[in-house]
């Protein structure tokens, strides 16, 4: 298996919001990832560019606005612009296109989400998306079984630019 | 007729503000008004809970600086203990406080303020933001995500998780530290002193390009307010109140900050969430005193580890003993940063760094405790009361942005009166009342706390804007 990171993140105070921390908690115990990094974090932030420019395929898992308990693949483009990072969490386009930028790596990426019944103050996942949970699970194994595979040709190793460089004016 | 110009959200920064500017007939700024929108209320919310929930429950009020409130909430639990952590436990505690400004500090300078540093206060909006630094300076990006990371990374190894950690407990830590965990920590000092080197050579290069905006970004006489050691150096964890003012006499030196409530007045405005706090000797809203990285560098006589000191020897040749100007913070930040990096270093040097003695255990001893600590914004006090099992009976939260806001108050107007003309509005004209906030670096989670009762006016508005119910607490 190429190096795969697989990143769930929410709320896990706020109910269903709180479905990628919960989704990470099982795939880090899952043999089907064995080998993948699973981080679990509350929200994006800028730091994850340098973890996601060292793998080759990444998943994001979170919850979505979409029907309860409906689960989604979408694949991850690197954000043009940045109008969700205007504070200290981020979009996960933009991660990829930071990762780009800065450490010439843009790996392929997909986002996995599950659309919440409620996102009240909670620890607990409502039920309708609890039970979306072993699929969604499965299918992260599915999709790092399918794509974790192979390195595709776009996704070019460099090395970072020297960090010793002074800093420039732009 | 007069008017008003409202800017909400306030973007990049922790919480949720908004600013009303007032306009008279001419369109000219007669007053400004930093509001911060957001009520938390954990001074009610943990009435009736036992105290040694506290620490766990207070680093729920922030996702940004967790560990400061774990370590004002464990002093003041150790007073009520009437404990003292063993030296390795204190030190350990002083660590991860380290930590947690390097990550909070690098968050404001490299995430939410250099896009502005960089593009200029009327640069393209579209760039004005990470993904516009990462195009236009990478280096400077990616030091940003190496020091944010290099802090977070301490925090994680030594608390097991990098946000809301449960190692600092009442009495010290819950495990001491391998020399694994040092070792790795060492092993990333170098870069990261290099990378805030780096910004700071960087930032000292343009200091004079921004010298239209330090003059009146917050630029007022006012007092300064920050913890110091016995040497009069700067102290982030268990040192003694230290206020100058601003010809660089000492209104205050050594004060045991237990004392607290004998200086500092707490003042609420109905039309905000954050309390104001100032200087009792000077009045209400006359006290004004400024907190944080630029209160810490003006007040200690030195940082006390080398290369932070030759930075600060700069920083005062540019800028004189006491800088008039809230813009400075950035650059005080930066030396901060650079001093908190060495002195974790010098600290996981420590001879029994790695001594298993690190938690004192006690019981319910005192009825009182007060923890105050240094936090990336300043000054941090957290004060309970609690009954003799223990239960928490009262809670007063006196938080870094608290004390700094009659300041951003005072520049949010002086920036609008300056930039802000009501016949031909810009962006820039607004992005600069936005950034002179930013400067601080205010906190609003953290400090949106009433003490006692909040005053509270409700006011249920119909559709064609009559008034169809109202209630005042």
């Amino acid at each position: 298996m190429r190096d795969v990171l697989v990143i769930g993140y929410g709320n896990a105070l706020r109910t269903d919001d709180g479905l990628g921390w919960h989704a990470a908690e099982r795939l880090a115990a899952d043999p089907r990832l064995a080998g993948a990094t699973v981080l679990q974090r509350h929200q994006l932030t800028p730091e994850l560019a340098l973890d996601i420019s060292r793998a080759a395929f990444v998943v994001f898992v979170d919850a979505s606005r979409g029907p309860a308990g409906a689960l989604s693949v979408e694949p991850v483009e690197a954000a043009t612009d940045a109008t969700l990072s205007w504070s200290h969490h981020v979009d996960p386009s933009v991660l990829i296109a930071l990762s780009r930028d800065l450490y010439s790596r843009a790996p392929d990426a997909v986002a996995v989400s599950v659309g919440v019944a409620s996102d009240a103050a909670g620890d607990r996942l409502s039920p309708v998306v609890e039970a979306a949970l072993p699929d969604v699970a499965a299918t992260v194994a599915r999709l790092v079984a399918e794509r974790g595979g192979a390195v595709p040709a776009t996704a070019a190793i460099v090395e970072p630019a020297s960090t010793t460089a002074e800093h420039g004016r732009a | 007729m007069t008017s008003q110009i409202v800017i909400d959200p306030i973007t990049r920064i922790e919480g949720h503000s908004k600013v009303t500017i007032h306009l008279d007939d001419r369109g000219e700024v007669t007053d400004a008004q930093f509001h911060v929108t957001q009520f938390r209320g954990f001074e009610r919310m943990v009435q009736g809970r036992p105290v040694h929930e506290m620490p766990s429950i207070m680093a729920r009020i922030c996702g940004i600086c967790p560990v400061s409130h774990l370590i004002a909430s464990s002093r003041a639990c150790d007073e009520i203990m009437a404990v003292e952590p063993p030296p390795t436990g204190a030190d350990l505690r002083r660590i991860m406080n380290l930590a947690q400004m390097v990550q909070s500090n690098a968050l404001s300078f490299f995430h939410l303020s250099s896009p502005d540093l960089l593009f200029g206060f009327d640069g393209e909006v579209a760039s004005r933001n990470i993904l516009g630094v990462a195009k236009a300076n990478p280096g400077l990006a990616r030091d940003g995500i190496g020091v944010r990371r290099f802090g977070q990374q301490i925090i994680e190894w030594l608390g097991g998780k990098r946000i809301h950690p449960s190692w600092v407990v009442p009495g010290g830590v819950d495990a001491p530290l391998g020399a694994e965990t040092r070792d790795r920590i060492l092993s990333t000092i170098p870069e990261a002193i290099a990378a805030v080197e780096r910004a700071l050579a960087w930032y000292k290069s343009e200091l004079t390009s921004w010298e239209e905006e330090a003059a009146v970004f917050g630029s007022f006489r006012s007092a300064f307010m920050g913890l110091v050691d016995q040497d009069g150096n700067v102290d982030y964890y268990d040192g003694l109140l230290r206020v100058m003012d601003a010809d660089g006499h000492l209104l205050a030196d050594r004060i045991d900050p237990r004392t607290y409530q004998e200086y500092l007045g707490e003042a609420v405005e109905p039309w905000s969430y954050l309390k104001s706090v100032y200087w009792k000797t000077l009045g209400y809203p006359d006290g004004v005193y400024r907190v944080g990285p630029l209160a810490r560098v003006i007040v200690a006589a030195q940082m006390g580890t080398p290369r932070a000191d030759l930075e600060l020897d700069e920083f005062r040749r540019r800028l004189g003993r006491v800088p008039a100007s809230s813009f400075h913070y950035h650059y005080a930040r930066l030396i901060d940063t650079l001093h908190c990096i060495e002195k974790i270093d010098e600290l996981l040097r420590g001879e029994d760094i790695l001594s298993p003695r690190v938690r004192s255990t006690g019981g319910i001893n005192r009825n009182e405790g007060i923890g105050v600590s240094e936090a990336p914004r300043g000054t941090l006090i957290h004060h309970y009361k609690v009954d003799d099992d223990g239960i928490v009976q009262w809670a007063n939260l006196v938080i870094a942005t608290g004390h700094n806001n009659l300041a951003m108050n005072r520049s949010v107007k002086q920036v609008a009166q300056r930039y802000v003309k009501s016949a031909a509005l810009t962006e820039g004209m607004l992005n600069r009342v936005e950034a002179v906030i930013r400067c601080y670096d205010p906190c609003l989670s953290c400090s949106t706390h009433a003490l006692g009762e909040m005053a509270l006016h409700l006011q249920l508005i119909g559709p064609d804007g009559a008034i169809l119910d109202e209630l005042r607490r």
